[in-house]
């Protein structure tokens, strides 16, 4: 397969949040996922653009962020690019989350980044130092008739 | 799609049901359904089975729900949740926190 690039603009509305999902949904289906696997990066790829939009763009509609997908023969690429805000490092840093023992122990917050740091291959995370955020989400396309193989 | 959420009283259950998608739009939505129900009255289900998708918003909304119905000494179960609705739960590791159920019948 030839590289490839396909390239989102997108209001940081959160009603837009259900095409966007169909749109990822529809792209992943055709690169071979199975339906679960095509479910969890979806999430994946929602918790992003909503860090965007509560974090990044504070709810202001008006601005945009960006959703590339890059595609080669092994790894499919997404990547989020946003101007707003520079989120500060240590949200983005690895948490371990255990599982509680009782309701009150769940600690708040960060249950957007540990999602996507569960279900891709490969996540990098790089806030910008005046503005903007950038997450890489890399994914191992499905191996010929081993479909949706992590 | 949107989220649509329909309210019944049945078996001693004050039960939530919830269609369509809960994300970052539509939380607030059922953040509110399910903060009253508890204000309301003893035993909340959440009946999660036309529920297609659900985000970490929607997963926040149930955590606050459990935990509010906790302190007062109330139930709050979870009804019918589909294999990706369970899922996120369980990537979450929030799946053994909740009393989840296949149905109401048993009470």
């Amino acid at each position: 397969m030839k590289p490839h690039e396909i390239i989102l603009e997108v209001s940081a509305d959160p009603k837009l949040l259900s095409t966007v999902r169909a749109m990822v949904r529809s792209y992943l289906a055709e690169a071979g996922f199975t339906r679960e696997r095509t479910d969890e990066v979806v999430l994946g790829v929602d918790e992003a653009c909503t860090n965007a939009i509560r974090h990044a763009c504070k709810g202001r509609e008006d601005e945009c962020f960006s959703i590339i997908f890059r595609s080669d023969e092994e790894w499919i690429e997404i990547q989020l690019l946003d101007s707003g805000e520079p989120v500060p490092a240590e949200v983005f840093e690895r948490k371990e989350r255990v599982e509680p023992g009782d309701v009150s122990e769940i600690e708040p917050g960060g249950l957007g980044i540990h999602l996507i740091r569960e279900v891709f291959d490969e996540v990098q995370f790089c806030p910008g130092s005046v503005e903007g955020n950038c997450v890489t989400m890399r994914l191992r396309r499905p191996k010929p008739g081993r479909t949706g193989e992590r | 799609m949107a989220l649509e959420i329909e309210v019944r009283e049945t078996g001693g259950w004050y039960v939530i049901a919830v269609r369509g998608e809960v994300d970052l739009n539509s939380s607030p939505q059922l953040r509110k359904a399910v903060l009253a129900g508890i204000e309301r009255t003893p035993r909340v289900a959440v009946d999660l089975g036309g529920a297609q998708y659900m985000d970490s918003s929607g997963v926040a909304t149930l955590v606050e729900a459990l935990k509010s119905a906790t302190e007062k000494h109330k139930k709050f179960v979870l009804v019918s949740a589909s294999v990706a609705v369970t899922r996120v739960l369980e990537l979450a590791r929030l799946n053994s926190l909740f009393d989840m159920r296949a149905t109401l019948d048993k009470e």
